[in-house]
């Protein structure tokens, strides 16, 4: 494995230590900021539910084409500021609007340990990336942690200058443990795309997210 | 009011159309998405103090239409690719409350001559040759093998060896969705794996049967017409290098010239069959913009129409440059913002003459040696040298290192030679290839290939049946 477990201790301290990101929320679209439904200080809740069906706390209203459109949180936390001089204005996309102070979930510390611990498979090009349709199929029906993975089998095609790219396992047969990246998703270059570990390594990594379990609060 | 253009593109077509509006004197908008921030339709505008408004992405037609309005454009050049070919945007432009003039076609023509089997139903009506193949989208896996079946006896009838078809994307273009398939139990495979790209891609799952013509040249005529009926052509191309997904590298105009080498077929009366063909269906759907009308013409000077396309292409500019419109060249992009605002051609078909060859490289970052794969990384040194019978269209600058953006065609430049024959032009592209450097690192850290090489090595093959 990547990581002992000195240097488990360690990153599990760093993160009870800080256990705080700030997330900048950005125009998703072009049009007009009709107005803030939040002030800094406010607590807001990302989408929710087995399915996440309950969506997001209200940040703000764009408009675009007549067309008013309330643009939700994505995670929870703290508001830590808005950007009040946009309110009325016309906005590019991807303008940041106003950042929040988002206190890390047990799940994504877990994340943030298998980033770690486990065999990632990074992105080769800052490009969009899709499971490939036979392994997308296995994990559906078996299950996220249960499908090996022999060498020369499709991992992931990734979507690059119009076009596409099959990206293959190499190496010994590993288990597809984690994804980290969703259906079509841009993702940035060497930022992670899946995490294998060999068969022999899947008790020692189920028993570090049960440790995460036990000593960090849902 | 004056007229303000929204450019609704990037890269080198994005600074032809500026151009363009600067000559017509008309004000424009620019737009760019993440990743562009460094090409030139990006700072250049903004040198200039002209809007350029950053959006979610080239294909959102909301963010387009809302920079559009807040801007008070009263017109949008869709450029090539993106938004160019799709007649609702085209419609949605023209029929909205605050409605705007598409530079394009009308919708209905897009709609008409946008799509591959619409094109081969009306060529055939009119008695115009296509491609042997299927006239309708096909859907079922039973109905592509038996038409495959039937396409293989026919060319085993023909005396073809070996039997060849291609099934496509019905709604495809760019060489994207094509795939050769030289035995039926292939078919199948092959049909689904079409389908469900073409699904994917563009959102339409009819595939496209017909037979695979080897050994031929690819050729363009390039029309113009207008809202008033009128309609002229600028000539003929020859796009026949191309990489191995049939995108072009190297055009050059006129299509043949024999002249420069010889044509186991009469090669000037092929230029005026397709052209008359051309002009022929132009004038049945009363086209009203600039487009491309394609061809194959194999060995034996047989011609099939293979497609329209109902925008303009990169390769405008080898027209323009061997036309002369009473002397003068023409901007093909201005004639499509003038035909677009309804303005008349103030010309005739007798008062265009075609002067010399002009030759158009594509240069771009890609491994020709690896199935032509594109590559991303940083150019940190692009020159090239200049000569009056150059023109090099990039959106790369040459003061600064630039990132390539991963999202598109790994394009850089398109070098433009003219001639005042096709050997002076040969001899000119070869010298624009020789002096053009363009250095960089990939993200892996290895030194950038271009295609430069591989131009150099196709110039002498051009406009020849080998």
């Amino acid at each position: 494995m990547p990581l002992d477990n000195r240097e488990i201790n360690q990153l599990l301290q760093s993160l009870r230590a800080n256990p705080y990101r700030l997330y900048v929320v950005e125009t998703p679209h072009t049009g007009y900021l009709r107005e803030f439904l939040v002030k800094e200080g406010d607590e807001v809740t990302g989408p929710s539910g087995k399915w996440m069906e309950r969506p997001g706390s209200p940040l703000f209203v764009l408009e675009r084409e007549r067309n008013p459109k309330t643009i939700r949180a994505k995670i929870s936390g703290e508001v830590a500021k808005v950007r009040r001089e946009l309110e009325g204005k016309f906005v590019e996309a991807y303008q940041p609007v106003l950042e929040i102070r988002h206190t890390l979930t047990q799940k994504e510390i877990i994340a943030e340990l298998l980033r770690k611990t486990l065999h990632i498979v990074t992105a080769p090009e800052r490009a969009r990336y899709f499971l490939a349709p036979d392994l997308a199929k296995r994990i559906e029906k078996e299950g996220e942690g249960r499908v090996v993975v022999k060498p020369g089998e499709e991992l992931v095609i990734m979507s690059f200058m119009k076009r596409e790219t099959p990206i293959v396992h190499q190496g010994e047969p590993m288990v597809v443990f984690r994804l980290f990246f969703s259906r079509g998703q841009m993702v940035e270059q060497g930022e992670p795309l899946l995490g294998l570990c060999l068969e022999k390594e899947r008790p020692y990594v189920e028993k570090l997210i049960a440790r995460v379990k036990e000593e960090w609060p849902v | 009011m004056s007229d303000r253009v929204l450019i609704a593109n990037r890269g080198e077509i994005a600074l032809r159309i500026m151009e363009a509006c600067e000559n017509l004197g008309l004000d424009y908008v620019c737009v760019y998405t993440p990743g562009d921030e460094q090409s030139l339709h990006v700072k250049l505008p903004r040198k200039k103090g002209k809007h350029c408004f950053c959006i979610s992405s080239y294909r959102d037609a909301n963010d387009i239409l809302a920079v559009a309005d807040e801007t008070k454009c009263t017109a949008i050049h869709p450029g090539y690719g993106f938004f160019s070919e799709d007649f609702r945007f085209a419609r949605r432009v023209v029929k909205r409350s605050r409605p705007l003039v598409f530079i394009g076609p009308r919708w209905e023509v897009i709609r008409d001559l946008g799509h591959k089997l619409n094109v081969k139903k009306l060529a055939f009506d009119l008695g115009i040759p296509v491609i042997p193949g299927t006239i309708n989208p096909v859907y079922s896996e039973i109905e592509a093998e038996a038409k495959a079946e039937e396409l293989f006896l026919w060319q085993e009838e023909q005396g073809i060896e070996p039997p060849r078809i291609l099934i496509k994307a019905a709604a495809g273009g760019g060489g994207m969705g094509i795939e050769e398939v030289d035995e039926l139990d292939q078919v199948r495979p092959v049909f689904r794996r079409i389908r469900s790209y073409a699904k994917r891609l563009f959102g339409d799952e009819g595939v496209v049967i017909e037979v695979c013509i080897r050994d031929y040249h690819h050729l363009e005529v390039q029309i113009l017409g207008n809202m008033h009926g009128e309609l002229v052509h600028f000539g003929t191309r020859n796009c026949t290098i191309q990489s191995i997904g049939r995108q072009k590298r190297i055009e050059i105009a006129p299509g043949f010239d024999p002249a420069y080498t010889d044509y186991p077929f009469d090669a000037q009366r092929v230029l005026d069959e397709i052209t008359d063909y051309s002009l022929k269906l132009a004038a049945h759907v009363g086209y009203d913009s600039v487009g491309t009308w394609e061809w194959l013409v194999t060995r034996e000077g047989k011609a099939f129409l293979m497609e329209v396309n109902t925008r303009i292409q990169v390769e405008n500019e080898i027209s323009a440059r061997i036309s002369r419109i009473r002397g003068r060249e023409p901007n093909l992009i201005e004639e499509q913002i003038r035909a677009a605002f309804g303005d008349k051609l103030g010309y005739s078909q007798k008062d265009i003459g075609f002067e010399g060859t002009s030759i158009e490289f594509r240069l771009i970052a890609e491994d020709t040696k690896q199935g032509f794969r594109p590559l991303s990384g940083v150019i940190t040194r692009f020159e090239f040298p200049e000569y009056e019978w150059l023109r090099v269209r990039t959106h790369v600058p040459r003061d600064e290192e630039y990132r390539i953006p991963t999202e598109f065609d790994p394009n850089l430049a398109l070098g433009i030679v003219w001639g005042r024959d096709t050997s002076e032009a040969e001899k000119r592209g070869e010298q624009f290839l020789k002096h053009t450097v363009i250095e960089g690192y990939t993200p892996k850290g290895e030194p950038l290939k271009t295609n430069i090489p591989y131009l150099l090595e196709k110039l002498p093959e051009i406009l020849k049946f080998l």
